[in-house]
C-alpha cells in the first residue's frame, strides 16, 4: 500500500527500490496485447532477425510503466502530477530491471506542496535503460 | 524500402510534410477489461486495478488506470480512426518498425482515467529534427486526453526516433 501522506519526506530520501523481470517473451506478448503496441520488433523474432537485430527487444513503454510503478506504489496513484523518462538504451529479453528514485526537490505549485523525484531503471549488468523524473503531491 | 535496404543508411524516413498536422479528434470508451489486462501485463499487484470493490473502498468510482495506460488509449484512438478510414499516427509518419525507437516520453496528469470513461483524444505532430550528424531522426508529438466533465486528464509530449546508422 502507498504511504498515507508524504509530509515527512526530505530532499535526499530514496524511494524503496523495485525490480521487474527478468523480461520474458511472455511479458512482451502480454504487453503488446494490453497496450495495443503491436510493433513486431517486440514479439516476432523472424521480423527482428530480418531487421538485422539479434532478437526481439522489450517495449520501451513496458520499462516506462515499471518505473512509474516505483512512484505510484510509494506515493499512491492519485498523487502523481507528472512522469517522464528518456530511453537511454534498449531493454533485452532476460534483462532484470531495477528501479530507483531519489527525492531532489520540495516545492510549492498550484496551491500544494510537491516533491520532484529523480528516477533510474538499470539492467542487471549496470546498463542504464531509462532516466526519468516524477512530480508527486505531498498531501 | 525493401528489406535489403536495411543494412544501408537511408536518408530521413519520417514523412516530414506532416509537421504541424493534427490528427482527427476521436472519442474512445475505456472498458474494465482493458484496465485489468494492462495492470496484469505490468505485473501490478494492487487490487484497485482489477477488483471493483477494492477500487471503491479506495474512494474511486471505478477501476483506475495505471499512468502509462495512455498507450492503450492511443491504440484505441487508432482503431477509431481506422473506422473513419483515417491513417494511424505510425502510418502517417511512415514509421519503419525495423528502425523505430522511443526517444523520451513526458506526461502531465491532471486527473485519473477510470473504467467507463469516454475520452476525447487529440494528437498533433509538432516537429522533426536530427541528431548525431543525421544518424538519428526524431519526431515530437503532443497528445491530450480530455474527459467532458473532468477536463484535460493527460497531456503527453513524446519523441519517436529512427536509427538511420
Amino acid at each position: 500500500m502507498a504511504n498515507e501522506n508524504l509530509n515527512d519526506v526530505q530532499v535526499g530520501d530514496q524511494l524503496p527500490g523495485t525490480t521487474f523481470g527478468p523480461i520474458s517473451r511472455t511479458m512482451l506478448a502480454l504487453y503488446a496485447g494490453a497496450s495495443g503496441d503491436h510493433n513486431p520488433a517486440h514479439i516476432d523474432i523472424d521480423f527482428a532477425k530480418k531487421a538485422g537485430l539479434p532478437d526481439v527487444f522489450a517495449h520501451g513503454m513496458l520499462s516506462f510503466g515499471g518505473l512509474a510503478q516505483l512512484v505510484t506504489r510509494w506515493a499512491g496513484l492519485g498523487r502523481l502530477r507528472s512522469f517522464g523518462a528518456r530511453f537511454v538504451s534498449m531493454t533485452q529479453v532476460l534483462d532484470l530491471i531495477s528501479c530507483s528514485g531519489t527525492v531532489t526537490e520540495r516545492f510549492e505549485a498550484e496551491g500544494e506542496t510537491r516533491l520532484r523525484i529523480s528516477l533510474m531503471a538499470q539492467a542487471q549488468d549496470g546498463r542504464q535503460t531509462l532516466l526519468g523524473e516524477a512530480v508527486v503531491a505531498v498531501g | 524500402m525493401s528489406e535489403a535496404d536495411v543494412a544501408t543508411k537511408p536518408a530521413g524516413l519520417f514523412d516530414r510534410s506532416t509537421k504541424g498536422h493534427a490528427l482527427p479528434t476521436v472519442s474512445v470508451e475505456v472498458e474494465r477489461g482493458q484496465i485489468r489486462f494492462f495492470a496484469k501485463a505490468l505485473g501490478e499487484s494492487d487490487p484497485i486495478h482489477r477488483d471493483i470493490d477494492a477500487a471503491r473502498a479506495a474512494g474511486y468510482p471505478d477501476l483506475p488506470a495505471l499512468p502509462s495506460f495512455f498507450m492503450a488509449i492511443e491504440a484505441m484512438a487508432d482503431e477509431e480512426r481506422a473506422l473513419l478510414g483515417q491513417p494511424s499516427l505510425i502510418t502517417l509518419l511512415r514509421c519503419d518498425f525495423r528502425r523505430l525507437l522511443h526517444g523520451d516520453e513526458s506526461y502531465a496528469y491532471n486527473g485519473l482515467v477510470f473504467a467507463g470513461d469516454t475520452l476525447q483524444f487529440d494528437t498533433k505532430i509538432i516537429d522533426f529534427y536530427e541528431k548525431k550528424g543525421g544518424l538519428m531522426e526524431f519526431v515530437t508529438i503532443e497528445s491530450t486526453v480530455i474527459h467532458a466533465a473532468r477536463g484535460t486528464l493527460i497531456t503527453a509530449t513524446r519523441t519517436l526516433l529512427h536509427r538511420l546508422g
